[in-house]
């Protein structure tokens, strides 16, 4: 869950029209384009999770982040059943209640709620509960685990850098690469990760 | 009787940190601060090049010149174009004059040796994406390499590279370029991540790496097995047909000790290893023996990367354990760690280590944003100095519930009386980048200075040759390591 506290704001007369804060949104909250020759940029803010990407990568410095009435990206895990949810984040090897953002303090079982709830992409999973909003890099991955956990299949804008794709898990090596590499630990490792994935779940709100 | 405290690294104007008129007063400038020489502590520590005598950069030049007189640069010629590929934390060093004056020096090489005219400047960088670009111009990079110099962040776009492990990403801009040169540092830094395997190699897994690689290696592969990530990106047929070489600041606890370069990362990786465990396994060692503390965070980095002696506070966080013995998992601080606590705050598995239960409070004096950091505001005590420094984390996309786990002091002093009484501890550690030595209070000095004898001991000889075997490193590379 996150509290958005501040969205995007453009300076047009500083802005090039570049498209780098475009291309930078994981949210697709930016649409830039030119009218007679001028840039244009419009903000949806029904879609900015505040989370600073295009703030921090104009090479213009056109963007800040401004103030706006505070709203919570957050999706209610006690709507859901908790057996569907933990289903779905043993299949993405995660226990429901692994942090997967430390950013905004997000848990496998509400990303689990969100896409038993609707969000189907990427970025409809970060607007539903905030994961992916703060660094933007480290639950990249746990974001496109659960999604291709579920089934859920998307195809990465043109006009964007984000969500280039799934990579592989300790659950994916190959035998012949951890035979030439023993020296990476990857069973142990899988071990680790495994047990908790295992383990018990308390403290379930319902 | 002790000697004074060392001067603290200077505060930095940044977008990342509170500017220097809110940092109204340095640990160093308590009363009971004293600093102890590293040299008093640790043995054996290879001699010191920068800072040290005038602190002139010029003998970063005529080092770097030296090592890359020794490198086969022939792959290079006059038409090509070269990308040396930087990273942030060599500008962390002694207000990163040092790291700035080997990238200067590798790119006159290059271009003297070469008669290459198109080398340009890649500086990658962690969850801050704007810091490349100010230290860039904080050393006037730019100019230097008219107008060549870029920061790279992981949000940038891509480029796909195929490897043992599947397709992985890396920084299109990184590798947009004939050949890389891969210029680093070789301090020891993120060990609680890395566990000094592959240390030379790991920016190919994370500064020059998309957020999905970084993704990858701090969450879809283990503690240990993630730092395969690195090593199957730099051996990938993309990455090889494009290296040229490598050339490294090397690093000890006490300052920089040389240059050292190669066109095989594995020989210099091999040596990288060797020095970084025999130097910095002694000061985490002892690190680890200190029994109770209060820790100042006092330097111009995130929370977990504030320097003591080399040494960052997310190994300060994990000195109850070895982090260098690869038999065990998991550190006390890592992002797999941090993701194994329920939301009672409770470990998911009897496995997790705690944090160093040695850190009895944190005073966090001066620290930046740009890293999420709410973990060690969770598990140790913490005490924020001044208002401006807890609003600046409120604000920060990462850190929006660092506060909600901190108390705030209005000044140091408070800040200090409040620990000394709860704690009941007079020991303090401060992590403020003194050059060559630690501040620290007179307690803890004593105590340093009484177990440090056998912490070396132990290190020499029971914990490196353990370390060494367990990495397959010969141990007869220590001798041929300055």
């Amino acid at each position: 869950m996150k509290t958005v506290r501040v969205q995007a704001q453009v300076d047009m007369e500083l802005c090039q029209g570049c498209k780098t804060c475009q291309m930078v949104c994981p949210v697709y909250a930016i649409q830039v384009s030119r009218v007679d020759g001028k840039p244009q940029v419009n903000i949806d803010y029904d879609l900015c999770v505040g989370c600073w990407n295009c703030e921090q990568r104009c090479p213009d410095h056109a963007i800040s982040m401004a103030p706006c009435e505070p709203f919570d990206l957050a999706t209610d895990v006690s709507k859901f059943d908790y057996d569907e949810i933990h289903a779905l984040c043993r299949k993405a090897h995660f226990h429901p209640k692994q942090l997967v953002c430390y950013c905004t303090a997000t848990r496998a079982e509400e990303v689990a709620a969100a896409i038993l709830d609707g969000a189907s992409d990427p970025a409809q999973v970060v607007r539903a509960c905030g994961v992916g909003s703060g660094c933007g890099i480290e639950c990249n991955q746990p974001i496109l685990r659960f999604l291709e956990a579920a089934g859920k299949t998307f195809e990465r804008p043109k006009q964007s850098y984000q969500w280039y794709g799934r990579t592989a898990t300790v659950w994916d090596v190959s035998d012949k690469v951890k035979k030439e590499h023993p020296g990476f630990r990857f069973d142990s490792d899988r071990d680790l990760l495994d047990s908790v994935v295992n383990a018990p779940i308390h403290n379930v709100k319902s | 009787m002790y000697n004074k405290a060392l001067p603290p690294a200077p505060t930095r104007v940044s977008q990342y940190g509170v500017g220097p008129k809110y940092v109204v007063k340095r640990g160093a400038e308590l009363k009971n601060i004293v600093g102890v020489p590293l040299t008093d502590l640790v043995t054996g520590l290879p001699p010191v090049i920068f800072p040290g005598g005038s602190n002139d950069v010029a003998v970063i030049r005529k080092e770097t010149e030296a090592a890359l007189a020794k490198v086969d640069m022939s792959k290079i010629t006059a038409g090509s174009t070269v990308n040396i590929l930087a990273s942030h934390h060599g500008f962390t060093f002694y207000g990163g004059q040092p790291y700035a004056e080997m990238l200067r020096t590798i790119k006159d090489v290059v271009e003297q040796r070469t008669g290459c005219k198109e080398v340009r400047l890649r500086a990658g960088l962690g969850m801050r994406f704007r810091e490349t670009e100010e230290y860039i111009k904080a050393h006037g990079l730019d100019e230097y390499f008219h107008g060549k110099a870029l920061g790279i962040a992981p949000i940038d776009a891509g480029i796909p590279i195929e490897t043992e492990l599947g397709t992985l990403f890396g920084l299109k801009k990184a590798y947009d370029a004939d050949f890389i040169i891969h210029a680093h540092n070789s301090d020891v830094r993120e060990v609680h991540f890395h566990r000094q395997v592959d240390r030379a190699v790991k920016p190919f897994g994370m500064s020059y790496a998309r957020c999905e690689t970084r993704s990858t290696y701090h969450m879809n592969l283990g503690p240990r097995a993630a730092n395969f990530v690195a090593r199957s990106i730099f051996e990938s047929e993309f990455v090889q047909s494009k290296f040229a070489f490598a050339c490294f600041l090397t690093m000890s606890p006490a300052g920089a000790t040389g240059v050292d370069a190669d066109t095989d990362l594995y020989a210099l990786n091999d040596r990288v290893t060797v020095g970084g465990m025999r130097d910095y396994g002694k000061i985490m060692t002892l690190f680890g023996a200190i029994d109770e503390c209060i820790v100042i965070l006092d330097f111009p980095c995130p929370v977990p990367y504030v320097f003591a002696c080399g040494v960052i506070y997310a190994n300060m966080a994990c000195a109850n354990l070895d982090v260098f013995d690869l038999d065990y998992p998991l550190p006390p601080y890592t992002w797999y760690t941090e993701t194994m606590y329920d939301d009672n705050g409770k470990p998911l598995i009897p496995e997790v280590p705690p944090v160093n239960p040695a850190i009895k409070t944190v005073v966090h004096n001066y620290a930046w944003i740009g890293y999420p950091s709410v973990f060690f505001a969770e598990k140790s005590p913490t005490i924020v100095v001044g208002k401006q420094q807890a609003e600046l984390f409120d604000r920060d996309p990462m850190n929006l519930n660092y506060m909600k786990h901190a108390l705030l002091a209005d000044n140091l002093d408070g800040a200090m009386d409040f620990a000394y009484h709860t704690t009941g501890t007079r020991k303090v550690i401060l992590f403020d980048g003194a050059a060559s030595g630690l501040n620290v209070s007179e307690p803890l000095a004593e105590h340093l200075y009484k177990v440090a004898p056998g912490v070396m001991e132990r290190v020499e000889q029971k914990l490196l040759p353990k370390w060494l075997a367990q990495r397959n490193v010969d141990p007869s590379l220590l001798d041929q390591v300055a």
